[in-house]
């Protein structure tokens, strides 16, 4: 039998329970060949168990350690690793819930499985200057319709139905939360990181629009136009100079471009 | 025995630990007397944030060594170029004294099993892997380590003592070794071998670091979890191993069940208890 045949059963058994590869286990005193299959097969599922704890605690206390253990079951089964890293193992875990029974019954356990996704991917973005208020200021007043701007790679949106962050917000300090509830429409969320922690604030549906619109590539000028449906045209230089300003302080944008 | 410890001349760093985010704290406010610390390669495989932030200010303080789990250099995928790329460009960060990872198998058709899965102890596998090995030293420029790791199962197949296989790998890749005293001890005691077999067949010249560990017991079999202190017979075998071997690079790896670091820093302490004596009387 070549190593890749062996291997190949091996990980059969463990991932199927193929019975085949027992005898290719050495008879050693101690224990039989079945106990020591066991122990690589437990130690896999816990493994990988436990990865998906540390991304998902918050959706862990919801569900609790009974529950959460048969969703990550099924979720092993479903997407078993395909990264050398386990950092990655847990990128379907919303969708999953979202499409899978009992879990898709109560969508808020989704929307925790994304916002605390997006947590994570905000956590080890990669690195990138902001800009400063000042440069914008150098930018002279006619060219600023011109003006486009590149997101600090952390930058996450979401569009939350739940009241997951006011939950996740009242577990995290070890509080009572409110019961799930939806509102009728979706509540806009950035998530971003700012030195080294990360942030989140939720946006007005105005500022929603305006800041998918200069992720999406849009000028400065084309979001002055867009915010008309919401704002007087002689208020929208002034309201959208502020939301710049605030996504600049904030530490959203890391590139100016005047095209 | 092949020769005598004290004639190898090998880098030499002291005693560590491997750095883990429990402790991130403690070392960046107490810059704590560890010689050196190793870290988990593809735990700073990412693009930024805290985790590298830290990496960082920790190796603006001390020498490293890069440790990594997922190279699969057993495994029969080809090897993976984009996780080899990530290694190469974690190393120019970090400037690691060496780079090592483990004699075993993780992957299959692209599927990643998260464990140091044993090999079969065959002459095909020696190829195998030392050609892998071979492979992944020219793309760094460097040679790397291959750890020893437990196992809870041999294959049929075998034609060779773990030890045998390790030295043949070794010896025809030209790599070094890592060697894990607790992966001996846990291995023996799972197979049924003297451990001092495994200590005194190894070729010195090739041994750069050693790895001490606690384990626990999962009915008749010791499983390697790192979760708990070393113990009384691996502290013997890390003797036995000073005896023949000499100077080595040494240090705690606790992965889980994660003390506080002064209890680390007290196992580290009686590494160098048990080693002092046994190096000078070596060197008189």
């Amino acid at each position: 039998m070549t190593l890749r045949a062996l291997q190949r059963e091996f990980q059969r058994a463990l991932l199927a329970g193929d019975t085949r590869f027992l005898s290719r286990i050495a008879e050693t005193p101690g224990a039989d060949s079945a106990r020591r299959l066991t122990v690589y097969a437990e130690a896999y599922r816990l493994r990988l168990r436990e990865a998906l704890e540390v991304d998902y605690p918050k959706l862990r206390t919801l569900l609790g350690p009974t529950q959460f253990a048969e969703l990550a079951d099924t979720y092993i089964g479903r997407h078993p690793s395909r990264h050398p890293s386990l950092r990655w193992l847990g990128r379907h875990m919303a969708a999953l819930l979202a499409q899978t029974a009992p879990w898709s019954a109560q969508p808020v356990l989704s929307e925790m499985a994304a916002f605390e996704w997006a947590q994570g991917e905000v956590f080890d973005a990669p690195e990138a200057g902001v800009v400063a208020v000042a440069e914008i200021a150098d930018i002279a007043p006619p060219d600023w319709p011109r003006l486009h701007f590149q997101a600090h790679p952390s930058l996450r949106r979401l569009d939350l139905s739940w009241n997951v962050v006011p939950i996740w917000q009242a577990l995290d300090q070890n509080e009572s939360p409110a019961p799930p509830s939806a509102a009728t429409t979706p509540q806009a969320w950035l998530l971003w990181r700012r030195q080294l922690d990360i942030h989140w604030r939720s946006l007005g549906v105005e500022e929603r629009w305006a800041v998918d619109a200069w992720r999406r590539g849009a000028a400065f000028g084309e979001i002055c136009e867009g915010l008309c449906e919401w704002l007087p045209p002689e208020h929208v230089p002034v309201h959208a100079a502020g939301l710049l300003k605030s996504w600049v302080d904030a530490g959203l944008i890391s590139v100016l471009v005047l095209d | 025995m092949r020769e005598t410890p004290a004639t190898t001349s090998r880098p030499y760093l002291g005693y560590g630990l491997g750095l883990r985010t429990e402790h991130y704290d403690s070392v960046l406010q107490r810059r704590p007397a560890v010689d050196w610390f190793e870290i988990t390669s593809e735990n700073y495989m990412i693009g930024g944030g805290k985790a590298l932030h830290i990496l960082e200010r920790v190796r603006a303080d001390y020498p490293m060594v890069m440790h990594g789990v997922s190279l699969s250099i057993g495994g029969t995928d080809p090897l993976d170029e984009d996780y080899l790329g990530q290694l190469k460009a974690l190393a120019a960060r970090v400037e690691p004294e060496w780079i090592s990872d483990h004699l075993c198998w993780t992957a299959m058709e692209g599927q990643h099993l998260h464990d140091l899965l044993p090999l079969p102890y065959t002459e095909e596998a020696v190829r195998h892997v030392a050609e892998r090995v071979c492979r992944v030293q020219d793309f760094l420029g460097r040679q790397i380590l291959l750890e020893n790791v437990s196992s809870y199962l041999t294959y049929t197949c075998s034609q060779m003592p773990e030890w045998e296989f390790l030295d043949a790998v070794a010896r025809r890749a030209d790599c070094l070794i890592l060697l894990d005293i607790n992966n001996v001890h846990v291995s023996s005691h799972n197979h049924c071998f003297d451990p001092l077999d495994y200590i005194n067949a190894l070729p010195a010249e090739r041994i750069r670091q050693f790895h001490l560990a606690g384990h626990s017991h999962n009915g008749p079999i010791i499983v390697d979890t790192h979760d708990q202190p070393v113990i009384e017979p691996v502290w013997q075998l890390y003797a036995a191993a000073v005896r023949r071997f000499g100077m080595v690079s040494t240090m705690i790896e606790r992965d889980d069940n994660i003390p506080a670091l002064t209890e680390l820093l007290d196992e580290l302490q009686r590494a160098r208890t048990i080693a002092a004596p046994i190096l000078k009387s070596s060197a008189a």
